[in-house]
């Protein structure tokens, strides 16, 4: 049963993310796109992590995924030209799988990952637990985010301001 | 003072005059004579009483050292040396004191007096030196300061290129003595002349001596390198007196006298032939020259000729009398023909003076008693030196005998020509009409130097003084001591006898009026060597030159230089062209470091 | 008998290969950057994977991480597309090559 469960989520993702690679239109990218992050978080659920499943959507797809959405409607492009199956680019492009999957799978194949006992009922899945590790050993990296979204705040602002377009300007 | 400090004032005297001269006189012409007048004072002084007083010394300070080599410099005070710095110290007093009058209108005295400073503290190094470097660094400063003295009027541009010239030659005679000095360093383990005369196993060597007497060739201007010595007469004629006539040329035959101890049979043998070669030679140049400053600078060929042919002969002692003597009279000669030079407002061709016998009385005398002191004329010096020489020769190689006898026949008829020809007759140009005599300062020192040319012959002046030198001279016995007695009246008088009968005082060189194949003869022998050294320059020298140039442009500035910058700046065309702006592209570099960076965690690379 | 954690690495790997080629082959920033989250959201996985067969919350925890700071990069990574398409017109890569030689 899980294995099946496993099997459709995972086709599914692997759908959509090829979809987001060869569509034609942004704005049908950012559906698959969509669509992927909801098979991912089907997946987190199997993997017991509940919460995170859940922040996926609501972040990810929620916040991120809409902001892409608004920013591709903005720019209001003619259609995008669609990637082309020739030439250089291309080869290049199979080439560069190869490599990938090539160098993935031999490090995967090498490590030693066994296929570990499975707990029960996993330890990780509870907000408290969480939280006692965000405040206690993931202090400084939490300070640290803050900062972070702090000045991202700030840099957007600043890179969002209009230009005056200035006399000598070309 | 101790010897030592009297000896270290004499070398550094004049070096304090000549960069006192330069450095503050440039442009005080007067004090800067003075400032090197009394610089010659002091080390006329200070080398008469060195050398009288008796001190003899030797004193040596390292100067650097590389690993088991080292470089010193050194005092060696021999009677050799008290000798050769007598003669240096009066005869350079003398040109100083005569320079005051000779070039007292001249605009550029400063530099004058003080290259002739730096002229004396060369020689004295040379004089003093105790090894060989040392001798030769001075050696080269020698050369450096007739370079200097010789273009005093650098504008003209015979007198630049004759200075280029000695200098060169001079050059050409020390690439043979450096591989000498080399070359006896490495066989010998020194070159400290005390170490080499106390050795008792010097190596057994034709080479090492002929390549040191290279030098002398050089810088005593023996064939094949006598070239540059006729062309140094562009100089003033002080410079001419005390450097080409007395003193540096004396040099040579002096550093010869130093390595007497590396002298082997075979290479004595090549050295007399040189000097009696050069000495035949030159007497035949000296017949149909016309500038009176020229014919005596054959004649100081001819007479080193016989220095150097005396030292191969095998004596130290008949080398440096003759050396002793003819600086006396040969310097007397030369600062009365400036004398007569300035007499008749700078007037060098002798066929237009004449009959400055009334006119320039002390001159006339005082360049009599020269001119019969090298002909030989009995019981003045040249007669004594010369006979010692002739004695030697008879003794040892009759053929060097004969030549040297016939070289004396020569130098009898062109000094007897040149005297006839300045003084006697009538004067045949205005310049010698109107001649007078100059002041005490020319004919002060021209008085000092006769007296020395008639006495100087006479030893006992000396008064054992020189002992370890002139003791060495060659005394003739029984038959040889007739022989060459009558064979010097009989060459004597022949050569005077001719040319006195021979020449007229009518303006015209008789030998060329009435004899014009010989005088073309003369003339072409005089013209020879410099024809040949032209060809060779121009022919195959300038041709090697062009070669390395072309070399030098083509292939090292053009294939290597530039074509090293050209191969740089191709690959910089090619890692340009790697950036594209796009960041697809980029993209790929960064998955090929990827790539890289997982093989070689993967182990396969 | 969930499946082993081979499997999910190599789901993740594989989408990560995926978001990869994306990046490489699109001519559209927006849809390049897109693909550029695919690759975290695959980081992700794995994270979570490991951290569920391993028995510990870290990697649950590092997760929390990689969207805060992906949330962030979209920020201002879309504030700096704004910025140039304002400038240049285009978004497509190939015209954006001011950078070049």
């Amino acid at each position: 049963m899980e294995h099946f469960a496993f099997t459709c989520l995972s086709v599914f993702s692997l759908a959509c993310a090829i979809g987001v690679v060869l569509s034609k239109n942004a704005i049908n990218g950012a559906m698959c796109l969509l669509l992927c992050l909801a098979g991912i978080a089907g997946l987190f659920v199997q993997l017991h992590a509940y919460l995170l499943a859940f922040v996926l959507v609501l972040v990810y797809a929620g916040a991120v995924v809409a902001l892409f959405l608004f920013i591709v409607m903005l720019l209001d492009m003619q259609g995008g030209r669609a990637w082309k199956f020739r030439g250089f680019n291309a080869v290049a492009g199979m080439i560069a799988a190869v490599l990938l999957v090539t160098g993935l799978n031999l490090l995967a194949v090498r490590g030693r990952l066994g296929a570990g006992p499975p707990l029960g009922h996993s330890a990780g899945s509870s907000l408290k637990l969480y939280s006692y590790q965000l405040f206690t050993t993931y202090l400084l990296p939490v300070q640290v985010m803050g900062f972070l979204l702090l000045i991202s705040m700030l840099g957007v602002i600043v890179l969002s301001r209009r230009v005056t377009p200035k006399e000598d300007d070309k | 003072m101790t010897p030592l400090q009297t000896a270290l004032a004499v070398l550094l005297a004049p070096l304090a005059s000549a960069v006192l001269i330069a450095l503050f006189l440039r442009t005080k012409g007067t004090l800067a004579s003075f400032v090197s007048v009394a610089a010659a004072t002091l080390i006329a002084a200070g080398g008469l009483w060195l050398a009288f007083g008796g001190a003899r010394f030797n004193a040596s300070l390292e100067w650097f050292r590389i690993g088991s080599f080292s470089i010193e410099l050194g005092i060696k005070f021999d009677d050799l040396a008290a000798l050769m710095l007598s003669i240096v110290g009066v005869v350079g007093l003398c040109v100083h004191v005569f320079s005051l009058g000779y070039m007292h209108d001249d605009t550029a005295k400063a530099r004058f007096f003080g290259g002739l400073s730096i002229f004396m503290f060369s020689m004295i190094g040379i004089v003093m030196a105790d090894n060989l470097f040392m001798m030769f660094i001075f050696w080269e400063l020698v050369g450096f300061s007739s370079y200097f003295l010789i273009n005093h009027w650098y504008h003209k541009q015979s007198a630049a290129d004759a200075s280029k010239k000695a200098f060169i030659v001079n050059r050409v005679g020390d690439v043979g003595f450096v591989l000498g000095i080399i070359l006896c360093y490495w066989r010998n383990g020194t070159v400290n002349l005390n170490e080499l005369g106390a050795s008792h196993d010097l190596v057994y060597s034709r080479i090492i001596p002929l390549l040191l007497f290279c030098g002398a060739v050089g810088k005593s201007a023996q064939l094949p390198l006598q070239v540059w010595l006729p062309d140094a007469m562009e100089g003033p004629t002080p410079v001419s007196a005390l450097i080409h006539a007395a003193t540096m040329v004396a040099a040579g035959i002096y550093m010869l006298c130093r390595i007497e101890v590396l002298m082997v049979p075979p290479a004595a043998m090549v050295i007399a032939w040189v000097g009696a070669l050069t000495a035949f030679y030159s007497a035949l140049c000296a017949v149909t020259q016309r500038d009176i400053k020229k014919v005596l600078a054959y004649s100081t060929l001819s007479q080193l000729g016989y220095m150097v042919a005396a030292f191969g002969l095998g004596s130290v002692g008949a080398s440096m009398f003759h050396l002793t003597t003819h600086a006396f009279f040969k310097a007397l000669l030369f600062l009365g023909s400036g004398s007569v030079i300035i007499g008749c407002h700078h007037e060098q061709d002798i066929f237009r003076m004449g009959g400055l016998r009334s006119r320039m009385p002390v001159t006339f005398w005082t360049f009599t008693v020269a001119v019969a002191a090298i002909s030989g004329l009995p019981f003045l010096a040249g007669f004594f030196s010369k006979d010692a020489i002739l004695v030697l020769a008879y003794g040892n190689n009759k053929a060097v005998f004969a030549v040297l006898a016939l070289t004396a026949i020569l130098t009898a008829f062109y000094m007897l020509r040149l005297w006839k020809i300045v003084f006697l007759g009538k004067a045949r140009s205005d310049s010698a009409g109107h001649a007078h005599e100059s002041g005490i300062s020319i004919t002060a020192p021209l008085v000092l130097l006769a007296v020395l040319s008639a006495v100087g012959g006479y030893t006992v002046i000396y008064h054992g003084a020189f002992d370890a030198v002139f003791s060495h001279i060659p005394e003739a016995e029984g038959s040889t001591h007739w022989v060459v007695l009558l064979t010097s009246l009989v060459v004597l008088g022949v050569g005077a006898g001719t040319s006195l009968a021979f020449y007229s005082t009518d303006g015209n060189d008789a030998l060329e009026s009435r004899h014009p194949s010989v005088f073309g003869f003369l003339c072409t022998l005089k013209a020879s060597f410099d024809g040949a050294y032209d060809y060779y320059v121009e022919k195959v020298q300038q041709r090697l030159a062009m070669a390395l140039n072309f070399i030098d442009l083509v292939v090292l500035s053009g294939v290597i230089v530039r074509g090293l910058a050209g191969a740089v700046e191709m690959f910089g065309f090619g890692v340009r062209a790697l950036h594209t702006g796009r960041i697809n592209h980029y993209v790929y570099w960064f998955l090929g470091g990827v790539v890289i960076l997982w093989a070689f965690a993967a182990g396969v690379l | 008998m969930t499946p082993s954690l081979e499997a999910y690495v190599m789901l993740s790997a594989a989408l990560f290969v995926i978001g990869f080629l994306g990046v490489l082959v699109r001519k559209n920033t927006l849809v390049i950057y897109m693909c550029l989250e695919l690759m975290l959201v695959a980081a992700t996985l794995a994270l979570v994977a490991f951290s569920r067969f391993n028995g510990t919350e870290d990697g649950d925890v590092f997760v929390f991480f990689i969207l805060t700071v992906a949330a962030a990069e979209v920020a201002v990574g879309l504030a700096i597309i704004v910025a140039l398409f304002r400038v240049r017109q285009t978004v497509q890569v190939d015209q954006l090559d001011s950078l070049k030689h």
